[in-house]
């Protein structure tokens, strides 16, 4: 099957917040009032019932300031951190059009997750001990529909697609920024997590911090240490040590007392 | 005394022999459910122990209970933990004890170089997994460093406890005949102590 993905090209965002409705409608979740906190900015991070933020990074450059919108959700990576530290069989699975969705009834709300993402996307609910992120909107790509937030973006912001030719359309994208001016236009797509199924055409690829997005991400060196390593450790102790006592006692047998004089 | 009723060597009070088995049952419980998340291949162990999400629940209350009931056993054993000159030249030739020929090594008191050096691993790992795991009970909450840190040291330090227990285990049943009894009704015969803790025998 085709590997989808999401195209998010940050030079085109107005900031309308409509995907983030879109998302909250479709996914059937309640909107909770969140902090006021100054800014343009819907909340100022991701909820449990919340999945997708675009956030208003406020930037200032000669003076001016500007903001760099940047959509915040689940990257939906190739070799995803998250699925990586999972130890709930099925609780996150990669689907076969490429995007990682969380199977709730699966989860059992150890968080290890929220640990492997790079992005810090995953989000614990307090009151379903469940974590929840964006899931591509699994039942809308199932029957060939668009995820919610494309299928509303006023300004083609936002767009869905075979992930090759979408990646090929991303850097046609950033080339036609770079010849207007935009000398460090590039496309976000972090090899550090194999590649996303979502990824960014930013005007400044150079600094992805300014977005709000981390600078060469990838999955923990502890997580992997963890489940490489330090698993293959615990398996050669856990069946040495049972085997090897067991071969123990059929080598040298018990340690029998010897009786004491006078008793 | 040959005949009749053997005589009976007290080797663990009645206080000493809870403290032990609380610790293992809560031991047993934290390292079941433990080893069930750590690895998909164990994951049967969560189905057994009532699913996932209960084993997510009450693992790290079984590790607290672990670590308070270690407390007590610590204040009730420490003094009597410390490594003498004579436990050192123990453990060096502990191969010779581990292949059953014993002559030549120096004379064990009430625990010996290897009881010892258990109950100091026990010690520290629980303290490592303590606070590890008090970081990985709620990470929503927990600095992101300090997840990361603490994914890596709590299995870390529980293959180090796991692996002293599975030894542990066998030299208190199947390997030294008499220990289990000890631990259990509380005495030993006068040919077990003599063999395996003359200096404690002697004492006596």
């Amino acid at each position: 099957m085709m590997h989808v993905a999401k195209l998010i090209d940050t030079t085109l965002c107005i900031g309308c917040k409509a995907c983030e409705v879109a998302c909250q409608q479709w996914n059937d979740q309640e909107y909770t009032l969140g902090t006021f906190d100054g800014s343009y900015q819907t909340m100022p991070d991701l909820a449990p019932n919340f999945w997708n933020l675009i956030k208003f990074n406020e930037y200032e450059r000669d003076g001016k300031l500007s903001w760099l919108m940047a959509k915040y959700q689940c990257m939906h990576c190739v070799a995803p951190g998250c699925l990586k530290a999972c130890p709930a069989p099925g609780a996150i699975v990669t689907l076969a059009n490429g995007t990682v969705d969380f199977a709730q009834e699966n989860c059992i709300g150890c968080g290890y997750c929220i640990t492997g993402c790079p992005f810090d996307v995953p989000r614990l609910s307090n009151t379903t001990k469940k974590v929840y992120k964006c899931s591509l909107c699994s039942d809308r790509t199932a029957v060939g529909l668009e995820p919610a937030c494309i299928k509303t973006c006023p300004t083609n912001c936002l767009t869905f697609g075979e992930r090759d030719a979408l990646l090929h359309g991303a850097e046609a994208r950033a080339q036609e920024l770079r010849a207007d001016g935009h000398a460090e236009a590039g496309v976000y797509n972090p090899a550090g997590v194999g590649g996303t199924h979502v990824f960014y055409v930013l005007a400044n690829a150079a600094r992805p911090e300014d977005y709000g997005l981390p600078k060469d991400p990838s999955v923990p060196w502890t997580v992997r240490l963890w489940k490489g390593p330090v698993k293959w450790l615990g398996t050669m102790v856990l069946v040495g040590g049972i085997l090897g006592t067991f071969f123990h006692y059929v080598r040298y047998g018990p340690k029998e007392a010897h009786d004491v004089e006078g008793d | 005394m040959s005949k009749g009723t053997e005589r009976r060597i007290a080797r663990f009070s009645v206080t000493e022999r809870t403290i032990h088995w609380m610790a293992a049952i809560c031991f047993l419980y934290a390292a079941l459910t433990g080893l069930a998340l750590w690895s998909h291949k164990l994951y049967w162990l969560a189905w057994v122990l009532g699913g996932g999400s209960t084993v997510r629940g009450l693992h790290p209350w079984g590790g607290t209970f672990f670590a308070l009931v270690l407390g007590f056993m610590f204040r009730q054993w420490a003094s009597q933990m410390g490594l003498d000159s004579e436990d050192k030249a123990w453990l060096r030739h502990a191969y010779r004890y581990a292949t059953n020929e014993e002559e030549g090594l120096p004379e064990v008191a009430r625990f010996n170089g290897g009881q010892k050096m258990l109950f100091w691993l026990q010690s520290g790992s629980t303290l490592v997994l303590l606070a590890s795991g008090l970081v990985l009970w709620w990470p929503e909450l927990m600095p992101r460093t300090l997840l990361l840190a603490a994914v890596l040291i709590h299995p870390l330090a529980a293959i180090a406890s796991i692996g002293g227990i599975i030894l542990h285990i066998y030299m208190g049943t199947a390997a030294v005949p008499g220990a289990f009894r000890g631990m259990i009704h509380g005495w030993v015969s006068p040919g077990w102590a003599a063999s395996h803790h003359p200096k404690w025998y002697r004492a006596k």
